[in-house]
């Protein structure tokens, strides 16, 4: 807003502390020190938290540099709220396990789902209700 | 993907080397002297090389008498293996001219490293040789091109610099950690100014022409290509007082404006209204962009009152191009400038917003709390690493972004949402404040025709063969062959329908846009087009109305089409959309289709539940019917026995119906001379319709959208009083609306 008022800049956001979602599926958080046209982004002191359930695992990875491209959703941290109020921070290697697991199952209920509706005759229709021509 | 740079916080990546790479003044092919031995031992490059690859892998205090000798690999806190830092990573800031006191540190042993890894070598030090002298060297002539690809485009640099040195690019070389650093590991080596093959060396690195110059084939060479961030200016100053520069950048002499300004890039912007360095010639190409965001920006400038172009750059480089490659946390940024102060109002000197945004924006400004994270920020000492400069250089970038030759079509919603909101206010003010609505000043971009004539000589045979960007050649003589739709559908008939019917939905679309906006354009259009816009708007509903009627045998009218359109959700949005724009007649055929065909669109529906929004347009269409063409909508409505069951059971069924019933009524009740009560078929309709109502079972009525308030009072004509209050139970109305 300071800098071209009436539109959504990302210059307001820098030098505060983010988390940012990637289309891979990973959670970025750290402090935005730069970006560009494209929405590349610049962090520093970044930390990749990974979340199961009400777990979650901070893995410290230093500075990234993200491509505009692949980010799904960007915001801005508060400082103040704490964040142990719901979730329970967990050591790496557990939090890396619990994924693991969460994978694991989340592949076998597939299975077994998609073995049943076989049987059955079924199958979920993929992409072909959307109105995307 | 994880980029694990623990070394100290440089921008990897973002200053790329194109910029580098575009440059003029850098000679593409690393151009030996011409030996004939091809002996490539002690040329001077290799020298320079080499010893420029001293300094750069001696971490100042970590190695043992920083001894300009310390061979090739690992070293430690270095977190990038040395073949991969990129060219950018160069300090390029050692100035050409080494001052004499400097000299015998650069006689160290040439072969410090052994002679590969000539990818890895970077920006030169010339780079601070000003634009005419560059100019100079180029115009030398050219030479034999070699090694084009090769990586020792990089290598030559150092030969480079010497001929003409400006001395005010000596920097004031006293105490200062550059100073030791420079003084225990010693400079790159700087070619003697005197060596007499240096014109050969010149001309021979200098680009051909042919592939430099504006004029014969290629576009304008730009030494910075459009995107590229802005370099700091070279404040000679302040090179040494920011050695803490953990921005590694090498800076490049401020540039005129380019001749041929046909594209303007954010830098050319910048510079040409902050700098006062560069007060080159206004091209006479700048048109109306260029004044009119300089406009705003000297309105800025003024009314605002902070300093532009940030005095002294922070973030410079400089010297301290040194320190960030020896590892370890970077020293304390007591170099960094305070948050530079927040420009002004800024609002007020933007011309592409809406006054009513602009009114919603200063209130909001008003009331939020400024300042807030700012003392927070001032403790974080990795703050400010993007500077001001580089901040409204992307500012720059999205404002030019948002500037268009036709707002209606680049900013639709925003246009629209506007408008609306004027109209609702207009409305509610209802001409008590005559508040004059001021038009929506869009910064608007001129047109400009970029049409490139190849050069042609006169008097010669043929044309050039030069194949540029702007001037390719064909290479390939490519055929298109467009099947017409008939053809398609021939060919996809069976392949799948579906899509079939969303390609039929999508040309409906189209035209039913073009519809939709026909009112406004009209409003704009001159006298001379209205004419035509009506032409216009004439077929495109021509073409709604006969998509919607095709059949495959022609003649016979049939709702086959409406159907199979309305089994898809779009298709079903579309014909809500369309209803409003179609003639009386079709409307009402339409209108019959969906009551025919009620049951079987109610379960194709059932997974998209939108068959909802037909029920305002049709709402529409039932008020404008004649009696006759009511009475068979209820029929249809009915349809065969036990039909209306079903009907009865879907939402759109029944408001449908009690929308027939309530127009009927109103019709009844309005027009004395109403034809409704002509034959009997309108009561017969009504008194089944009780029937069947009273005979459906609560539970699987479904809750019409709204029920008309008249349906009770026309039932009460029909029925009788226990009837009636059992309908009144089905119906849930209230005895209070009757």
């Amino acid at each position: 807003m300071n800098y071209v008022p009436g539109t959504a800049s990302l210059i307001d956001d820098i030098d505060k502390k983010h988390l940012v979602l990637l289309r891979d599926g990973r959670t970025l958080i750290g402090f935005l020190r730069s970006i560009d046209q494209f929405a590349n982004l610049v962090f520093h002191q970044t930390v990749e938290r990974i979340h199961v359930g009400k777990k979650f695992g901070d893995i410290p990875r230093g500075i990234f540099i993200v491509r505009g491209e692949n980010v799904v959703l960007l915001g801005e941290m508060d400082m103040d709220k704490p964040c142990d109020a719901v979730l329970q921070q967990v050591s790496i290697e557990e939090i890396l396990e619990e994924q693991r697991l969460q994978q694991q199952a989340k592949q076998e209920t597939e299975k077994v789902k998609m073995q049943v509706l076989k049987e059955r005759g079924l199958s979920i229709p993929k992409a072909d209700n959307l109105d995307e021509y | 993907m994880t980029l694990l740079a623990q070394g100290p916080l440089m921008m990897i990546g973002r200053r790329n080397t194109s910029a580098w790479r575009g440059w003029k003044g850098v000679p593409q092919a690393g151009a030996w002297p011409g030996k004939s031995n091809g002996d490539r031992v002690t040329p001077t490059w290799s020298r320079g090389r080499a010893r420029r690859r001293g300094p750069r892998r001696v971490p100042g205090s970590v190695h043992p008498g920083g001894r300009p000798g310390h061979r090739g690999a690992g070293c430690g806190p270095e977190p990038l293996p040395p073949p991969a830092r990129a060219p950018w990573l160069r300090p390029g800031l050692l100035p050409v001219a080494a001052p004499p006191s400097l000299r015998p540190h650069l006689h160290h042993p040439p072969n410090q490293l052994p002679g590969g890894n000539s990818s890895s070598s970077g920006m030169h030090p010339s780079s601070m040789m000003s634009y005419q002298q560059q100019q100079q060297m180029l115009c030398r002539g050219s030479g034999p091109m070699g090694q084009m690809a090769s990586p020792s485009i990089w290598e030559n640099s150092m030969g480079f610099g010497p001929v003409s040195r400006s001395p005010g690019l000596i920097p004031h070389m006293e105490d200062s950690p550059l100073m030791s650093i420079i003084k225990e590991v010693g400079l790159p080596k700087q070619p003697h100014p005197l060596r007499g093959e240096d014109p050969r060396d010149l001309s021979e690195r200098v680009l051909p022409p042919r592939s430099t110059s504006p004029v014969i084939g290629s576009p304008p060479v730009r030494a910075v290509p459009i995107g590229t961030p802005p370099k700091q200016p070279m404040s000679l100053n302040h090179q040494i007082h920011h050695p803490t520069a953990v921005h590694v950048r090498a800076p490049l002499q401020h540039r005129y404006p380019p001749p041929f300004p046909d594209r303007l890039s954010p830098n050319t912007l910048l510079n040409l209204a902050n700098n006062p360095m560069c007060r080159g010639p206004f091209p006479p190409g700048v048109g109306p962009v260029l004044s009119q965001l300089q406009r705003a920006q000297m309105l800025n400038s003024q009314v605002a009152g902070f300093p532009r172009g940030v005095g002294p750059p922070p973030m410079l480089p400089g010297g301290g191009g040194f320190r960030p490659f020896f590892g370890g946390p970077p020293p304390p940024p007591h170099h960094r400038m305070p948050p530079p102060p927040l420009h002004g109002p800024p609002i007020y000197h933007t011309t592409h917003l809406h006054p009513q945004h602009r009114r919603m924006l200063t209130q909001r400004m008003q009331s939020r709390p400024m300042g807030v994270g700012l003392d927070r920020r001032s403790r974080d000492p990795y703050s400010n690493l993007m500077t001001q400069r580089e901040k409204e250089w992307v500012a720059k970038i999205q404002m030019m972004q948002l500037q268009s030759t036709d707002p209606y079509l680049d900013d639709y919603y925003y246009q629209n949402y506007y408008e609306k909101l004027e109209k609702r206010q207009e409305r509610e003010r209802d001409s008590s404040k005559k508040e004059h609505t001021t038009r929506l000043i869009t910064p608007q971009v001129a047109k400009v025709e970029h049409t490139y004539r190849p050069v042609q000589f006169a008097g010669s045979l043929g044309k050039l063969t030069v194949s540029s960007v702007n001037n390719p050649r064909k290479m390939i003589d490519a055929v298109v062959t467009s099947r017409s739709d008939d053809e398609e559908k021939r060919e996809k008939q069976v392949w799948n329908k579906r899509r079939q019917i969303l390609y039929t939905v999508e040309k409906m679309y189209s035209s039913l846009l073009e519809v939709q906006d026909f009112e406004k354009r009209f409003v704009h259009a001159a006298e001379e087009e209205r004419g035509a816009l009506l032409e216009r708007h004439k077929t495109h509903t021509e073409t709604l109305c006969t998509l919607l009627t095709h059949t495959e045998q022609a003649g016979r009218v049939s709702d086959e089409q409406c159907v199979t359109i309305m089994s898809v959700r779009k298709g079903k949005r579309l014909i809500s959309r369309l209803l409003p724009f179609l003639p009386a007649q079709q409307a009402a055929a339409v209108v019959m289709a969906i009551a025919r065909n009620l049951p079987a669109l109610a379960k194709k529906d059932k997974q998209d539940q939108v068959l909802c929004w037909l029920v305002e347009p049709v709402a529409v269409v039932i008020q404008s019917l004649s009696s006759a063409a009511l009475t068979d909508l209820l029929q249809e409505i009915q349809g065969r026995e036990g039909n209306l069951a079903s009907v009865l059971q879907n939402k759109l069924g029944v408001t449908l119906l009690y929308l027939v019933l309530s127009e009927g009524d109103r019709m009844q009740s309005s027009d004395p001379n109403c034809q409704l009560m002509d034959d009997n078929r309108w009561t017969e309709l009504v008194f089944s319709v009780a029937r069947e109502l009273l005979a459906a079972p609560s539970s699987t009525l479904a809750p019409p959208l709204f029920t008309p308030p008249n349906l009770l009072g026309l039932f009460a004509r029909y029925v009788d009083r226990q009837s009636l209050e059992q309908l009144q139970e089905k119906l849930q109305i209230s005895t209070l609306t009757s």
